[in-house]
């Protein structure tokens, strides 16, 4: 079954046209890269694909749910996203921060603690978010994908500006993900990388795959 | 040339009402700054008519997503805040000569209506500030359907405080002025309403011109190219 | 239902948390609204002025203008990651947009029951309204100023004349609750009743509630 299929898809923001009549598909046990020059709308599809970007036109399902209707929304716990902001509350600590997020999908506290550890922050737990260096923050963001288990990951540039343990991270995370039936779509503009991590590259050309 | 029959009908009717304001025997405690009324009273009703449409548009707006209705409410709240600062103006010319002062806190109504010009001119600053059309309408229609509530107190407000301006005029059980200054305000209302429909009208044509004019089918990215650098 | 309200309750857990770690509330907006009290008598000629005539307009305009500045405070604002992470967590745009408004009301309300007694203090009203229908009147302005505020700041998140367009939408509309509550305070000074004006302050509420309920959805669609 394919866990993504979009049809024809086309996005207009502030009248302008980002995404122009796009086919995607994304099977099963399947790493599909997003390639493409600035601009090309690769970050656009990602949040379509994620559901928060509404299309103009065009159909499609993600994890069986169609775009655009209420059914969405049940959907939406098992997708991950991460990006170059990992969307951490500055005042909050590094596990009051994966904490509240195990009480939003309705996982044990005691799993937060867990993945931290596992990602290798459990020394900078208890440290404020905004004293914690980007990088700090974005492991703390996988932390918290760990915990999520999701059957569809995102990943937008999510290897940019991370070190070597954070990367290793970021491909365990995505190997889990396929093992477990999932699939990942990863955008990145390192086309080394994007070979030797995914299936096969869709390239994105002013809004057009 | 048929978009020119409401606007011309518009202007003739007004005129028949401007006549017959004036040909109505003076107010006896007023004497002829009454005639204000005849400007001031339907300008007022139809800012509160035109607030609700913003309202109503906003409502459809929000179930069918349909660009019409976000046109109808904004075109609706621009011309509403046209007709409530003539209200506005007017009311405060009446008051001086009528009550001694240009506005009097006192007076509810004419506190609540300045307050609905503001909420308005909020509304109307909101979708000014949002660039993309879709969020703007979102945003707007739901600020337009919050700001209704306004509408409503400011028209019962008369009976809920002591006020110096009077009741309501036209009451369900008939109306407290003569035959014929009753008869001038009605083509006054009459020539209000066809001004409002003539500026509606026209604005919602501009504002569908205007966005097709903005639409765009050449893909963003198309702006972006690859550098050429010249030898220094 | 109880999934939703877990939420709820998580979303204000998180603010009055916020809050508790940065302050901005208690150690930036209130000391604002204490100076606001205190320099006004000193624009009029606080020996000669009938400053207790003072004391509950005053109250009610500091009330309104601190209030808006604690539901569109800067640490109370989620960034788009941050409200697309909630979104994709499963949190119903409902629960978000109520926790956040009861972290706000509590938060206003400490403000506005702060104030009051600087009130007293600085302008000596006479006489004085019973505690505990004042209170009950100062929690109703509160619980709606926190909807219209919160309702105010959603819809222009991320616009760059947030600062000022969000207090332009408030301002007026916040009216019937200033309205109701000032009235309400007046009528209990004066040892008569405020059932009328508390009536109004409810309707407002409930008005203001009903809208939050039909346009939470439609901003969340909006904003992530």
């Amino acid at each position: 079954m394919a866990l993504v299929t979009l049809q024809h898809v086309s996005v207009r923001v502030s009248r302008l046209l980002i995404l122009d009549q796009v086919d995607f598909e994304l099977a099963e046990g399947e790493v599909v890269g997003l390639a493409g020059p600035n601009g090309a709308g690769k970050t656009t599809l990602l949040h379509v694909i994620a559901t928060l970007q509404p299309v103009s036109t065009g159909s499609g399902a993600v994890l069986g749910a169609s775009l655009g209707t209420p059914g969405q929304r049940l959907i939406r716990p098992s997708i991950g996203l991460s990006g170059h902001d990992p969307g951490l509350y500055p005042e909050l600590t590094l596990a009051e921060n994966v904490r509240l997020f195990a009480r939003l999908v309705h996982r044990p506290l005691t799993e937060a603690d867990t993945v931290l550890a596992q990602v290798g922050l459990e020394g900078a737990a208890g440290r404020r978010a905004d004293r914690c260096s980007n990088g700090m923050q974005r492991r703390t963001d996988l932390a918290r994908l760990l915990m999520l288990r999701p059957k569809l990951l995102l990943l937008d540039e999510a290897h940019a500006g991370l070190d070597d343990d954070s990367e290793i991270l970021v491909d365990e995370l995505v190997r889990r993900v396929r093992s477990e039936g999932g699939g990942c779509v990863m955008v990145s503009h390192d086309a080394t990388r994007l070979a030797a991590r995914t299936d096969r590259i869709v390239t994105i050309r002013q809004g057009r795959v | 040339m048929r978009r020119l029959i409401l606007p011309i009908l518009a202007g003739v009717v007004a005129v028949i009402g401007l006549a017959l304001a004036m040909a109505t025997p003076p107010d006896a405690f007023q004497g002829d700054f009454a005639r204000i009324f005849h400007v001031h009273v339907p300008a007022s009703w139809i800012a509160f008519l035109a607030f609700f449409v913003t309202a109503l548009g906003s409502v459809a707006w929000m179930l069918t997503r349909r660009a019409f209705w976000d046109r109808l409410a904004a075109a609706s709240a621009e011309v509403g805040v046209l007709f409530t600062a003539a209200a506005l103006l007017t009311g405060s010319l009446w008051g001086k000569p009528v009550w001694g002062r240009f506005w009097d806190w006192g007076d509810a109504r004419l506190a609540s209506t300045a307050l609905m010009f503001f909420v308005y001119l909020g509304y109307l600053a909101l979708r000014r500030a949002t660039i993309d059309p879709v969020a703007r309408a979102r945003r707007a229609s739901i600020i337009g359907m919050v700001a209704v509530i306004q509408v409503p107190l400011v028209y019962f407000s008369v009976n809920l405080w002591r006020s110096l301006h009077q009741t309501q005029t036209i009451r369900p059980d008939g109306a407290s002025m003569g035959p014929e200054m009753l008869g001038a305000f009605l083509v006054n209302l009459l020539a209000f309403n066809l001004v409002y429909l003539a500026l509606l009208t026209s604005r919602i044509r501009l504002g569908r011109a205007q966005e097709e004019a903005a639409a765009s089918s050449v893909p963003a990215g198309s702006a972006i190219t690859a550098p050429r650098l010249d030898p220094i | 239902m109880r999934r939703f309200w877990n939420h709820v309750m998580a979303i204000a857990g998180r603010d009055l948390r916020i809050e508790g770690r940065s302050g901005e509330v208690l150690s930036v907006v209130l000391p604002f609204a204490a100076v606001a009290v205190f320099v006004v008598p000193l624009a009029t000629d606080p020996l000669t002025t009938d400053l207790s005539a003072l004391a509950f307009p005053v109250y009610w305009l500091v009330s309104l203008l601190f209030g808006m500045q604690v539901a569109l405070r800067q640490t109370g604002t989620e960034s788009t990651m941050q409200r697309r992470q909630l979104a994709l967590a499963g949190v119903d745009p409902l629960a978000r947009f109520l926790g956040r408004v009861v972290a706000a009301a509590t938060l206003i309300f400490s403000v506005t029951l702060f104030t009051l007694p600087l009130v007293i203090l600085f302008y000596d009203p006479q006489p004085l309204p019973p505690l505990l229908p004042t209170t009950g009147t100062v929690l109703l302005f509160a619980t709606g100023l926190s909807v219209l505020s919160t309702l105010a700041g959603d819809v222009t998140v991320g616009l760059r004349t947030r600062s000022a367009l969000a207090p332009l939408i408030v301002a007026p509309l916040a009216v019937p609750l200033i309205i109701g509550a000032s009235r309400s305070l007046e009528s209990l000074s004066r040892g008569g009743g405020s059932l009328a004006w508390t009536g109004l302050l409810v309707m407002v509420d409930l008005a203001l509630a009903m809208a939050a309920v039909f346009a939470a959805r439609p901003m969340e669609e909006a904003t992530i």
